[in-house]
């Protein structure tokens, strides 16, 4: 169509144009990058924890009183639990997955192996109900045996002969061979190694952004040498509910221990995860506002500009041109302001990538994201301008016989 | 002439509500997000204790692996200490005329009375010096004495809001709080105290939360087995189970500050320290080259990165985005001011000179910029709320001070002259003539 008319137009009134323009490449600049990184966390917190996520139970107790038997309480705590109805199985460790505090360690695969050589991972204590609990699949090996499993106190640290491996530790230690039946070493100080007696498919440890996150083991011990015990329980589906209500009852009716905390797995992990969840939601919202302020910015000015064309407008149709070819106009005006609007956009999104990811490691973005933002924002001004346009067809030729 | 202007804005306001809600609206979203997040960062990067934040210098030594990366700044070491080498500072003559080591902890606290049930207490464990040192008021009675530190006593300080709680706000000093059933006398409460960052622990838990509520010294502490609930790291386990060969292991898990007045007492005091670790090395501790750090506080909190970097890019993009209100509002008072040319031109005509068309037209755009501030200044509280539900342990980043309430009008104002300044310019530089033909 006839692209110089409506060029010499536009050259004619620069400002207006040229503001639309660039307000399309902030706006590209400021989607592709925020698209980009709502992308990555949502990724991020997406991964799968490797538990029953939505069937899970979460519990910290602290036992403070004195003249408390610890080991007797727990021994009960863990019968009792175990029976109760709507529960899989139930077990207690010394850190929670994906919730931000736990322990970690390192093994080796030599002894003699140096500090830095060694592979960090983190580590749970559970007992036989453990894989059952976390809902782990054993790849390969057996799982614990109830008398395999030992008590951890203030003065003894019994040595844990027998351990789980996740898979992605099992690799990161014999990348060439079965993991199972392998010896691993604590660290220097352990006179006993631990011996791999199974490997699970897949849990993340306390710690979602740490960068051995999919490295755990499962040892075989309950500790009491703290105060808090972290009870991890798996229900039936649809059950959960009634189970923390039931749970919050039993623990509370032992005197001498509290309750620090109870909730679902899925509650931790909002929890683990806010910061990020909440990166996601507010990059969201500004995407959303910035494309609806850009929208109207383009629906103002193009209205403005039908308004005062309005005499030129009844000119062409007096003299022949169609309400579609006025339509057009205003159309292909549009597309040329933001298309000179998305080729400065798109060198200022890479721009501001190379910023971001220089001063706060955002990561570089994929180039994809820049077709797909323009896309967009091409339907967005083609959007934006149809009222307009068809404001300036409606515009009758007669106009132009008028006040002239 | 002023108020005139004024009337002229308002009804030029009302002519065309659709394009000034528009212009009101989109400086608003602007500056609401700007605010948001720029009130945020700027309350993170605050200084937490202003008078003295100076003289105060968190301390690091390097004991860590001697196969891990080499140390070239404080930030690529632990930013505590061990148990053995706190100790050491806390008994030696040092420079510096203050110093204290300290951990977070926590005890099952049970409230007089059998209605009330036991809760988690936060707590700190630390010395007697902590209190002078970080200049905290005090309601009624004082801090422990250095006696205290050394008997074992077990004495506490209650912050202000835990006096409420378990006394109902009277003076409690001489009265006896259950923690893991162990009787504390209360010897102080502090009055209101929230340095914001809480710099003199910085980790994941909480930096911008309350302080803690009971303070206790650090030896009743650990004669109780009150465990550390921050950040314990260990490059070589302790050498067995139990408290003692924790305490004396290599693990690190103490803050420690130093209070040093000029930069003399401070050179000296990095002196002492590296003489300490020269010492130390002998006896086969430090297997590392020697890296011993003193940072004061607004160093300290850059090194650990207080302000998140979530929040550094959020400004950014909410910049980016008030420049694309801005650039929205250019266009559309562009789009208002031509559209009243013919009013312009009669003006002229009748003799107001250009001067006189430009300052009318500014104040309007003043007022636009007026009432997108406020619009903007109600956003940026609903904005601060709202972040206040996204994340945790912010409370005490979501309120707007006199100082960012000027600075949200400032804004406004400034960014609706930036965007009416050419706007205004160019229709008052309207030939008058060829409006008045077609009227």
């Amino acid at each position: 169509m006839e692209i110089r008319p409506i060029l010499n137009a536009l050259l004619r009134n620069k400002i207006g144009p040229l503001l639309i323009a660039l307000q399309i490449a902030l706006t590209l600049a400021i989607v592709t990058n925020s698209a980009f990184i709502i992308k990555e966390r949502s990724d991020y917190v997406a991964l799968p924890s490797g538990l029953d996520e939505a069937n899970t139970i979460i519990a910290v107790t602290t036992d403070f009183g004195i003249n408390l038997d610890s080991k007797q309480l727990l021994q009960d705590d863990l019968n009792h639990i175990n029976a109760m109805p709507g529960v899989v199985a139930a077990f207690v460790s010394h850190s929670i997955p994906v919730s931000g505090s736990g322990n970690g360690q390192s093994y080796a695969p030599e002894r003699d192996t140096p500090s830095n050589e060694t592979i960090s991972f983190g580590n749970f204590s559970g007992d036989e109900r453990a894989l059952e609990a976390l809902d782990l699949e054993l790849v390969a090996g057996r799982n614990f045996r109830p008398e395999e499993i030992s008590w951890r106190t203030l003065d003894e640290d019994p040595p844990r002969k027998a351990v789980l491996v996740s898979q992605a530790l099992a690799d990161a230690l014999f990348p060439d061979k079965n993991a199972v039946g392998q010896l691993v070493w604590e660290d220097r100080t352990t006179p006993e190694p631990s011996e791999i007696i199974g490997v699970y498919d897949h849990m993340q440890n306390a710690w979602p952004s740490s960068s051995f996150v999919n490295r755990t083991s499962i040892q075989p011990f309950r500790d009491i040498s703290s105060q808090d015990r972290h009870f991890i329980v798996r229900t039936h589906p649809g059950e959960r509910d009634q189970v923390l209500t039931a749970l919050e009852e039993y623990f509370s009716a032992e005197r001498g221990r509290m309750v620090a905390l109870i909730r679902t797995f899925e509650e931790q992990k909002q929890r683990t995860y806010s910061d990020d969840i909440a990166m996601v939601k507010l990059l969201t919202g500004v995407v959303i506002i910035l494309t609806v302020i850009t929208a109207l910015g383009i629906v103002g000015l193009a209205w403005f500009s039908v308004t005062q064309r309005r005499k030129q407008i009844g000119t062409r149709r007096a003299l022949g041109a169609t309400r579609l070819d006025i339509m057009r106009h205003f159309m292909l005006e549009n597309w040329l302001i933001t298309t000179i609007g998305l080729v400065l956009g798109v060198v200022g999104a890479l721009a501001l990538n190379w910023f971001m990811d220089t001063q706060y490691q955002t990561g570089r973005m994929p180039l994809f994201y820049l077709p797909i933002g323009v896309i967009m924002l091409w339907l967005l001004g083609q959007l934006a301008v149809l009222a307009p346009a068809r404001r300036a067809a409606g515009i009758p030729p007669a106009l132009a016989t008028r006040s002239v | 002439m002023f108020s005139y202007y004024l009337k002229l804005a308002l009804k030029s306001v009302r002519r065309t509500p659709i394009l000034s809600a528009l212009m009101v609206m989109a400086l608003g979203l602007g500056i609401g997000a700007f605010m948001t997040t720029f009130t945020v960062y700027y309350l993170m990067s605050g200084d937490p204790i202003p008078h003295k934040s100076d003289q105060l210098y968190a301390v690091q030594l390097d004991n860590w692996d001697p196969n891990s990366p080499p140390t070239q700044s404080a930030k690529d070491i632990q930013p505590q200490l061990t148990y053995v080498d706190a100790e050491y500072l806390m008994h030696a003559a040092t420079p510096a005329s203050n110093q204290a080591a300290m951990y977070r902890t926590g005890a099952i606290v049970e409230p007089e009375g059998d209605d009330q049930a036991p809760f988690d207490g936060n707590t700190r464990a630390t010395y007697h010096s902590f209190f002078a040192m970080f200049d905290v008021p005090f309601l009624y009675g004082k801090p422990w004495d250095m006696q205290a530190d050394d008997r074992r006593e077990r004495v506490v300080v209650l912050s202000r809001a835990m006096n409420q709680e378990l006394f109902g706000g009277e003076n409690s000093v001489g009265r006896s709080v259950k923690m893991n059933e162990t009787a504390f006398r209360v010897i102080g409460v502090m009055d209101d105290w929230r340095p914001t960052p809480r710099f003199y622990h910085v980790d994941s838990g909480g930096v911008f939360s309350d302080a803690e509520d009971f303070y206790i010294p650090l030896k009743a502490a650990t004669d109780l087995v009150l465990q550390p609930r921050g950040n314990v790291n260990c490059w070589l386990p302790p050498d067995g189970p139990g408290l003692e060969a924790f305490l004396r292991s290599e693990c690190v898990w103490l803050q420690f500050w130093a209070e040093l007045s000029d930069e003399h007492e401070a050179s000296e005091y990095k002196q002492f320290l590296d003489n300490y670790v020269r010492s130390q090395k002998d006896i086969g501790r430090f297997p590392r080259p020697l890296a011993t750090f003193i940072s004061p506080v607004m160093d300290w909190l850059d090194i650990q990165e207080v302000v998140s970097r979530d929040n550094r890019v959020l400004v950014r993009v909410a910049f980016l985005f008030l420049l694309v209100c801005v650039l929205n509002t250019v266009g559309l008072l562009l789009a208002k001011f031509l559209g009243k040319g013919p009013e312009i031109a009669l003006r002229r005509a009748m003799g107001a000179s250009k001067n006189d068309v430009f300052s009318q037209n500014l104040v309007e755009v003043c007022a636009i910029g007026i009432l997108g501030g406020v619009l903007g200044i109600g956003l940026a509280w609903l904005g601060l709320q709202l972040i206040e539900k996204l994340y945790r342990g912010y409370q005490h980043l979501v309120y707007l001070d006199g100082g960012m309430l000027l600075t949200a009008l400032a804004l406004a104002v400034t960014s609706s002259i930036l965007a009416g300044v050419y706007p205004v310019w160019r229709v008052a530089r309207l030939t008058p003539a060829g409006f008045l033909k077609t009227q």
